[in-house]
């Protein structure tokens, strides 16, 4: 049974569903079935707090279909904060890199047709 | 195992064309098999790489592209590995002539999507990404690079004028082939004032969406020297793979199958980056071609673009990178352009690249990855 539905429960939430390594202690993201590290699957569930800061991101002003009305915006992959763990996702209305800095604290505000959504704190 | 060779190799012009998905993927494979002086029935087995056949109505090509070689008997396969499908393709027809399963076979690679428009390409080529974290999210493969090409300029001593430089180089290249698709000049000011389509990526950034077929006939040594035709030998191939999404890499300055692809070619070949006259790697955009420099060996980490503006990678500079124009300005029929590097290494290497050839060239190599680096192939050529 795939975790997506609790991982995207969880982001609804400002959450990020993460697994755990049982025999390593490495953390992923809930969507992994195998340990990156040591090749193990057994996962005890995490949930942390979807809060961390910008790493890259773009702003995009030529969307694929669905996005033709909510352009510009970000697309921002960010580093949640301890865990070091990455995610990615949509952050509406940025106009202008001055608008998101690299290291711009931001959060897990839902999950909708638009991906992980984000916002800035 | 057997030595490999490439025997022949064949393009159709890329750009927008009018001709079908089959009728081009049939004229690239009909120039290949001239150019290697083989009869059809010399093929053993077919490799097709193409990712939307359906944007065309015509999947499963191969037996299409057999039957009208008056070869319908011969078995053929597809590959799809996303923008990387030629290369992938090529490696696996290497792997079993390299193995003795066959003596020569046909590797095609063909997409035809211009008339499908820009929308369409958009949104559907954002289907090769980690579609749940990525595309779904609103990120095209602009968006993509873009936010690699943040990250570069934001560690490194670069600007988005150097990255322009690539694309001004490519088009320089670009020019001098008569099948590339983009065959106009262009300035470092053109690039800057092009329409920014996922900042920092400005249109002129970005390679084009582009129709076209290339093919390559690869057979056993003995096989080429019974046909005593120019060819060259394969003496590396290699690939590797990196987390499909970019939030799952450590860096994002790197391509992680770029450099496990590049180290396994340059083991089997015996070589080193040092070693090679001239490449035609992925410039999907312009920072791909800095990354792929790097990641190949050719500059240290963070060099690449200022390497490139200070002109290291022009036609017979230290390195010549993309003699053909590469994806920039040559074009980017996705499922042919792992195919179409081979062909124009095939072209430098046995003196019919006319005036954009590599002097004195004597090994080429080719790096072709699918979407951001996913997947990677690279393949390393040497003149008989």
């Amino acid at each position: 049974m795939s975790a997506k539905p609790e991982f995207i429960d969880a982001a609804k939430a400002g959450n990020i569903l993460a697994r755990k390594c049982v025999k390593c202690g490495e953390l992923h993201l809930a969507t992994v079935y195998f340990c990156k590290k040591c090749g193990s699957k057994g996962f005890s569930n995490s949930i942390i707090k979807g809060a961390g800061k910008v790493v890259t991101y773009t702003i995009m002003t030529v969307p694929p279909a669905g996005f033709e009305d909510l352009a510009p915006y970000a697309w921002v992959v960010m580093e949640l904060d301890d865990s070091g763990i990455r995610i990615s996702g949509f952050l509406p209305n940025i106009q202008k890199p001055e608008d998101l800095p690299i290291g711009m604290a931001v959060k897990v505000i839902g999950f909708d047709n638009r991906g992980i959504v984000l916002e800035k704190l | 195992m057997e030595k490999v060779c490439v025997l022949g190799a064949g393009s159709t012009k890329y750009g927008k064309l009018e001709d079908s998905i089959s009728d081009i993927t049939i004229q690239a494979s009909v120039d290949a098999i001239e150019s290697a002086g083989i009869e059809p029935k010399e093929i053993q087995a077919g490799y097709i790489s193409n990712v939307f056949g359906v944007a065309d109505k015509q999947v499963h090509l191969g037996p299409v592209v057999m039957s009208n070689l008056g070869i319908s008997e011969c078995p053929s396969l597809s590959i799809e590995s996303a923008c990387g499908s030629g290369s992938v393709s090529f490696r696996e027809a290497f792997a079993n002539v390299a193995a003795g399963f066959y003596d020569a076979v046909l590797v095609t690679g063909t997409e035809k999507v211009t008339h499908t428009g820009t929308d369409w390409t958009t949104t559907y080529f954002s289907y090769c990404s980690d579609f749940f974290y990525e595309g779904q999210a609103g990120a095209s493969f602009p968006g993509l690079f873009a936010s690699m090409a943040r990250a570069y300029l934001n560690e490194f001593n670069a600007t988005e004028e150097d990255l322009a430089s690539v694309a001004v180089k490519n088009h320089e290249n670009g020019v001098l082939n008569p099948k590339a698709h983009l065959r106009k000049k262009i300035t470092i000011d053109d690039v800057m004032n092009s329409a920014v389509v996922a900042s920092p990526l400005k249109l002129y950034d970005c390679c084009p969406f582009s129709d076209g077929a290339s093919s390559v006939i690869l057979c056993n040594e003995k096989f080429a020297k019974e046909h005593s035709k120019d060819h060259v030998k394969v003496i590396g191939s290699g690939r590797g793979g990196s987390p499909a999404s970019l939030q799952g890499r450590e860096h994002l300055t790197t391509i992680p199958s770029t450099k496990i692809a590049a180290e396994a070619a340059y083991k089997m070949a015996g070589i080193t980056s040092k070693d090679v006259d001239f490449a035609e790697v992925h410039d999907c955009f312009t920072v791909a071609e800095v990354v792929d420099t790097e990641d190949l060996g050719f500059f240290k980490k963070g060099t690449g673009a200022t390497a490139a503006q200070n002109g290291e990678t022009k036609l017979n500079g230290s390195i010549s990178i993309n003699p053909s124009g590469g994806l920039k300005s040559k074009g980017h029929p996705i499922g042919a352009t792992g195919v179409g590097q081979i062909a124009e290494v095939f072209e430098q290497l046995t003196g019919q690249s006319g005036e954009r050839t590599v002097n004195d060239a004597k090994i080429g190599l080719t790096q072709n990855f699918g979407a951001t680096g996913a997947s990677c192939a690279v393949h390393i050529f040497q003149s008989v």
